[in-house]
Parts: structure tokens; sequence; C-alpha cells
């Protein structure tokens, strides 16, 4: 049960907190105000605390498929987020200014979502487990743990951030909050296809000999990009598609409002 | 303006067949039904025909929740205790494909076996 439940709350914190860490990186990096992580995350508690309460009913709506639909769609607010932040913060990042309370909104609401998302699992599991007197240590210790390394593993990654060259962090911020929000798009996706909303069909390939989902680097790989041994055409699609999406709106960003920039300056 | 009958029949088929979606579907898939009890899979292997969609009802009979749960049929879902869950999957090639409990994951677990039918309906 310890080790259970350091697996289960980790594997929820860590996406969390990977997005979490990009996000609070890039603030800095901005000289934006850090302030709204605190609410963000006030807000998703509480937020997940709420749907956590709701789960039962919720899985019930739309012929028991209710809970893939809330999902996929928390997954897909979430992306469409992202891609307005990477925007958004590229935009910034050329010092052509651009709204900063509305990317700190937009990095506000995304990380609440997120906490919303990955938080409801683990009220669902330490609720259920926690009332059981045999189980209540255990479930306890393995859930701070758990939290633990993976606030750890997503302080790392900030540090990692606020300690490389501005220009090269930014880089890597912006292609783990694409890379994110792509991962998001393809698990909307699994989970369309799971309720019967989406077609499934054949995984298009098979690396589960190279990386089994099940191993540490698969989870973390999953946690990181997406990583999926078997995925289906939609699930693809859905993944390379946001990505194509990303990067075409970054280009066509960048040359309009450096066009624009350079009519208004010379 | 007029369009032969059987060619609006046959664009019908055709949309059927592709999209399938539940609304649309002429044929419900197949329903096959596992319980939870005592975080145990009853029964724990379930065999299904290959090739077709098919309907999974799990019924969590125990008071905790419990996450469904499977890498290889690309499954994750959370059933509250004493609730049940619907989860579609298929259609598969066949083979043998585990399942879990991931709140049990010691005593849950499962698998459902996909097995090639001489003449599936």
């Amino acid at each position: 049960m310890l080790i259970n439940s350091v697996i289960i709350v980790l594997r929820e914190v860590i996406e969390a907190a990977l997005l979490i860490s990009v996000l609070l990186a890039v603030s800095r990096r901005l000289q934006l105000s850090v302030r709204w992580a605190p609410v963000a995350l006030i807000a998703g508690a509480v937020g997940a605390a709420l749907y956590a309460s709701l789960l039962d009913s919720v899985s019930e709506l739309f012929d028991g498929v209710g809970q893939e639909l809330i999902n996929a769609l928390m997954q897909v607010c979430i992306s469409a987020l992202l891609v307005v932040i990477v925007l958004l913060v590229a935009r910034r990042r050329e010092r052509l200014g651009g709204p900063s309370t509305a990317l700190i909104g937009l990095m506000a609401i995304s990380v609440a979502l997120a906490t919303i998302r990955e938080g409801s699992e683990i009220i669902v599991y330490v609720i259920g487990f926690v009332t059981i007197e045999s189980h209540r240590a255990s479930v306890l210790l393995g859930s701070l743990t758990g939290a633990g390394i993976g606030f750890s593993v997503g302080v790392l990654l900030y540090y990692l951030l606020l300690a490389m060259r501005v220009s090269h962090a930014l880089w890597v911020s912006l292609t783990l909050l694409a890379l994110a929000a792509s991962s998001m798009c393809a698990q909307a996706a699994k989970l369309l296809i799971q309720a019967d909303w989406l077609p499934s069909g054949a995984p298009l390939w098979d690396t589960s000999a190279l990386i089994t989902e099940q191993s540490m680097v698969g989870q973390f790989l999953y946690a990181l990009i997406g990583y999926e041994a078997t995925p289906s055409a939609i699930e693809v699609v859905a993944y390379f598609g946001s990505i194509g999406i990303i990067i075409a709106s970054a280009l066509a960003g960048w040359f309009v409002f450096r066009t624009s920039a350079e009519e208004t300056s010379g | 303006m007029t369009i032969p009958r059987s060619r609006i029949a046959g664009i019908c088929v055709i949309l059927l067949v592709s999209l399938s979606t539940p609304s649309m579907a002429v044929a419900a898939p197949p329903v096959f039904e596992i319980e939870i009890r005592n975080h145990l899979f009853i029964p724990d292997v379930l065999t299904i025909p290959s090739g077709t969609k098919v309907k999974l009802v799990v019924y969590n009979r125990d008071t905790t929740p419990e996450e469904f749960e499977s890498f290889e049929l690309n499954r994750e879902k959370v059933i509250m205790g004493g609730r049940k869950a619907v989860i579609f999957i298929g259609p598969l090639s066949p083979g043998e494909y585990p399942f879990f409990g991931e709140f049990n994951p010691t005593t849950a677990l499962g698998t459902i076996i996909v097995k090639a039918e001489a003449n599936a309906d």
C-alpha cells in the first residue's frame, strides 16, 4: 500500500508539477509577478475537491462516459490555453511587449485546470482508502512521499530553467509547453475513443519492446512528452496536429508581430 | 435534384461504417461484464471476439474506489465505490491484454483474451 500510494500520487503530481515549474520559470524570465501561482493552486485544489465529490454523478452522465468527456474537455482547454501562452511568450521574447495581465491570467487558469484534473484523482484515492484503519498510515505516508518527489522534480526543472541562459531557457520552456499541449490533446483523443465518441483503430506502431509505459522511463516520458507505446491513428494525428498548429501559429505570429514592430519603430 | 436512392443508401452505409458513433450505430456492441469484489476482478479472465468493438461494464462492488487501467488496451478510468463504469474497447487483434486496478495493483489483476471467431456474426 505504501509503495503503491507513492506511485499513484507521484504519477498525478509530476504532470502538474512540470507544467507549473515551466510556467513559473517563464514568468520569472519575463519579469512578471509570480503571485498568480498560489492563487491558481488554491483555486485548483478547491476545484479538485469539488470535482472529486461530484465524480459519482459525473460518471453516470452521457450513458456512463461523463468522466471521459469532462476530462477530455479539460485537457483540450489546457492545451488551447498553452498554445496561446506559447504565442504570447514568443511575442514578449521579441521584446514586443504585449498584455502581461492576459498572459498571467491564462497561466493561472491552465495551472488551476491541471490541478483539478490531476488533484481530483489523488483526492478520490486518499479519501477512499484513508478511512480504512489498516491502510491509513501507509496511504498518508506514501501520498506525502509521492507528492514530495513530484514537487522536487518540479523544483529541479525550475532551477534548471533559471540556470540556463535566458534565450535558451525560453526556447526550452516553449518547447516543453508545446509538447505538454500536444500530449494533452492526444490524451483527450484517447479518452474520447474510450467513450466511443471517436472511432477506435489498431495501434499505428508498438514501441513497448523499447520502452514499456509501465517502466520508470516510460512513466517519466509520459509526463514530460506524453509517451504512448501503442498509439492509435487519431491519437497520433491529435499529437502531431497540435505540434503543427503551435509551430505554424508561432511562426505566423512572429512574422506578423515582427513586421508591425519594424513598421512602428522605423 | 434527383439523386438515386441506392446512392443515398450507399453514402449512409459508408457514413455508418466509418463513424459508427453510438447514436448512429446499427448494432450495439456486445456487452461484457466484470465485477470488482474485495479488490479482485471477477472474472479475472475475460474472452472477447477479435475485430469487434466491445462495451465493457465494470461493477465496483467494494465501498472503496478503484481505477481500471490497462497499458496494453490504453484504458484508464476511476470507478467509485458501489458504482459501475462503461469502457469501450476494441476492435482488437487476437492476443492477451492484461489490466489491473491501479489502487490495488497486487490483487486486482485480470486479462482480456481476444480470440478470432470463425464467423463473428
